[in-house]
């Protein structure tokens, strides 16, 4: 355990204790699903501590997003707009689609016309108080960005002008989402490496940290998936990805990819999916 | 004559936009523009074969261990290998829980806020609805349970991860069963999470939708089928246990048939793309065609000997026996609550029969040149993956998934399941005609990647849905 992980229990602790007394949070959350999977929403439900009902009852005013809000067309839409004027903070995941001035992705139609993704990240993006890329799409775009990237999508970050938190991973963890949103909630703006990404959860490689690095070390390697030794020879990108996955693990710290005997795809480092594949290899190395 | 335009649909996985024509209160003609398009099977070329298992995911965040199903299947077709029993039994397992967790999702997240007002205090459930049947004390039961729900739903992704290592996007299905060799322990885990979801699904989800089947009757009425069902079956086909769900079949009015893979077409008479206007799904990729004056959606229509088919729990219900066929949006939401419990049932049954310690997986040769096709029942139905490898590469990659079935776009002769099932519904209120998310929400569609296109030239007056 390093000191980045003592941190962020601390910092969950207090953010526990902190929001529970105040029941009433003032800042506004946007989500915005754009081109992707809308797998990210899905995780962020999988979050334990803190859960999702935690989140929306003491941590932050959710108002919008399509997967779980109740109203539907134009009534959706115009909570979108009013937003503007309120102190929000803005969640995007998915790509942004570029091609056809961005009539590739449409996300509803307001005031008569269609909204498109790239109009709605620019109208919101500028005015949030702060913008996190949730998710490989978002941060770079991502498998939606896969060659030959029919919809030419782009990360968020390439088409605003202003900072963008990212949170690279596919999906995103949700303790990722979450301890950053709550870092922004009490102290402001978290440590962030030099491409953005919160120091607390990006620092240190799978590698370092995988539970299997010392077979890595005495050359013991997996000749299949399945095999407990280490899965560098299937391909494993543990080397060059760096996040948290060894130490926290997924789904309320039941396994990670690792853990279930295949190798590390890379999901979390910039350039995924095409500078990570192929995922899997019988022989990559003899 | 009136226009009615919902976009987006929310409470479904991607984007959906309703035009519906309305005549003398009913509707007359509906047309639904899902786009399904992000370019999956262009980009999938010349990629590694093994890797589609976890790229394809990727289409989907609520079902994307579905598509590690289908692309497993595909490849075990292509490489010519048949998994062992313990394979089939640990990769329907993963399978399971995902079903637990979409059913759950979907009917508490997706559809209980069309039908219970949610507390007001949360901005995520303003609504401008305003027909709402439950009386307080079961709109605050139902709510709580809405809340339950979300860590039941947690707990199912949990049960998810023991054998998959993660969700959304697991890595434990592959070619030959799952990655994981099973130890006691993670025998007990899953089954201690089943006990507690097993508890909810069965004392609070059923009751729950009998309260809400029983004050909105009339939707048994609303959003009926098209008379065909078709499942690719699932959760069957094991040596030792048989059938525990359903073989591969169709229905049509009423007569169930076997099925037989080869009776697939697709069509792309109104959908974006150019091409060959009827295939065979080993036969072509359409080329996307934004240009095409007659299309409005990137779905394309699947069809069944030339007929459109619906699928999902409902179909798999009414095949196997369990549910008497009556086809309509509640039957829909029933069905799929119902098949919760079943799927809870087999989930037992499959986890007794683990072998602790089984090992699934092989190093695998690629063959020079083959083909391979994976047919399974997903949680929202029917999934195809066709597969041609060609020197150790994807030289070709075809999905249907279910949702390309229910959300079928026209072609010469009828209309997909979805658009039918909103023809002559009465709409009480043009401003805030509920049924319409009612209906097609009851089909659970999953619209993800949603690439939304303007239709060129097709400009209609429409009356927006007003708050």
């Amino acid at each position: 355990m390093n000191g980045y992980e003592n941190l962020t229990e601390c910092l969950m602790r207090e953010v526990r204790d902190r929001f529970s007394v105040s029941c009433k949070p003032d800042i506004n959350l946007v989500w915005l699903e754009l081109t992707g999977c809308s797998g990210n929403i899905i995780s962020l439900l999988d979050g334990s501590q803190p859960n999702f009902t935690f989140l929306i009852t003491h941590m932050i005013r959710f108002i919008y997003n399509n997967s779980l809000m109740a109203a539907e067309g134009n009534a959706a839409m115009q909570k979108l707009k009013s937003v503007v004027a309120t102190p929000y903070i803005l969640a995007v995941e998915g790509a942004v689609a570029t091609a056809n001035d961005g009539y590739y992705n449409i996300i509803g139609q307001m005031d008569g016309k269609p909204l498109t993704a790239l109009a709605a990240l620019k109208m919101l993006g500028e005015r949030a108080k702060s913008v996190i890329a949730v998710g490989a799409c978002a941060s770079h775009g991502g498998i939606s960005s896969a060659f030959p990237n029919p919809a030419h999508c782009v990360g968020i970050q390439d088409v605003l002008t202003r900072k963008v938190i990212q949170l690279p991973g596919c999906p995103c963890h949700p303790d990722w989402f979450v301890g950053t949103l709550a870092y922004l909630l009490l102290y402001g703006e978290p440590e962030l490496d030099r491409m953005n990404r919160p120091v607390m959860f990006y620092a240190h490689t799978i590698h370092d940290r995988c539970e299997r690095r010392s077979l890595f070390d005495r050359g013991v390697f997996a000749q299949k998936l399945g095999d407990g030794g280490c899965m560098f020879k299937l391909g494993c990108r543990g080397p060059v990805t760096r996040i948290d996955c060894p130490v926290r693990k997924w789904n309320g710290r039941t396994n990670w990819p690792v853990g279930a005997s295949t190798p590390c795809i890379g999901c979390a480092q910039f350039g995924f999916p095409d500078k990570m594949e192929p995922f899997i290899s019988y022989d990559t190395t003899k | 004559m009136e226009h009615i335009l919902i976009n987006p649909l929310t409470r479904i996985s991607g984007f959906l936009q309703i035009e519906a024509t309305i005549n003398n209160g009913v509707i007359e003609d509906a047309r639904n523009s899902g786009f399904l398009f992000r370019g999956f099977e262009k980009i999938l070329l010349n990629r590694s074969p093994f890797d589609s298992v976890y790229f394809t995911q990727r289409i989907c965040g609520i079902c994307s261990a579905a598509h590690s199903m289908a692309s497993s299947l595909a490849l075990e077709d292509a490489l010519s290998i048949i998994p062992s029993e313990q394979g089939k039994i640990l990769r329907d397992i993963v399978h399971g829980c995902e079903f637990l967790q979409n059913h759950i999702r979907h009917f508490y997240q997706y559809t209980v806020p069309d039908y219970v007002r949610l507390p007001e205090k949360f901005p995520l459930f303003d609504t401008v609805g305003n027909d709402f049947r439950l009386s307080p004390e079961q709109t605050e039961a139902i709510s709580n349970h809405y809340f339950d729900s979300l860590k039941v739903g947690m707990q199912t992704h949990e049960m998810l991860a023991v054998l998959g290592g993660k969700a959304p996007h697991n890595h434990g299905i592959f070619i030959g069963g799952v990655t994981v060799r099973p130890t006691t322990d993670n025998v007990i885990h899953m089954k201690s999470l089943l006990s507690v979801i097993r508890d909810f699904v069965d004392n609070k989800m059923v009751s729950d939708m009998g309260v809400i089947a029983n004050a909105y009757q009339d939707y048994f009425h609303l959003g009926g089928g098209c008379g065909n069902l078709l499942s690719y079956g699932c959760f069957q086909g094991y040596d030792s246990l048989g059938t525990l769900y359903l073989q591969p079949c169709i229905m049509t009015d009423g007569v169930k048939q076997p099925f037989d893979a080869r009776n697939i077409t697709e069509s792309i008479d109104y959908a974006w793309y150019s091409g060959k206007d009827s295939y065979e799904p080993f036969e072509t990729v359409s080329e996307p065609d934004m240009q095409k004056q007659k299309a409005y959606s990137w779905i394309k229509a699947p069809r069944y000997l030339g007929k459109p088919f619906e699928v999902g729990p409902l179909a798999r219900q009414i095949l196997c026996g369990c549910y008497e066929n009556h086809v309509s949006a509640m039957d829909r939401i029933v069905a799929r609550v119902y098949e919760t419990h079943k799927i809870i049932e087999i989930l037992t049954v499959l986890l007794d029969q683990v072998v602790p310690g089984v090992e699934t997986q092989n190093r695998y040769e690629l063959p020079l040149r083959a083909k391979g096709m994976g047919l399974i029942d997903t949680t929202r139905g029917a999934l195809g993956h066709w597969m041609k490898i060609n020197e150790g590469k994807i030289a070709f990659y075809q999905i249907i998934t279910p949702s390309v079935w229910n959300f079928s776009t026209r072609d010469g002769q009828t209309q997909g399941p979805s658009e039918l099932s909103l023809i002559g519904t009465p709409i009480h209120d043009t401003y805030n005609p509920v049924e319409i998310g009612r209906i097609l929400r009851s089909f659970d569609p999953c619209v993800s990647c949603a690439t939304h296109v303007l239709c060129p030239g097709n400009e209609t007056k429409v009356y927006q849905v007003v708050s």
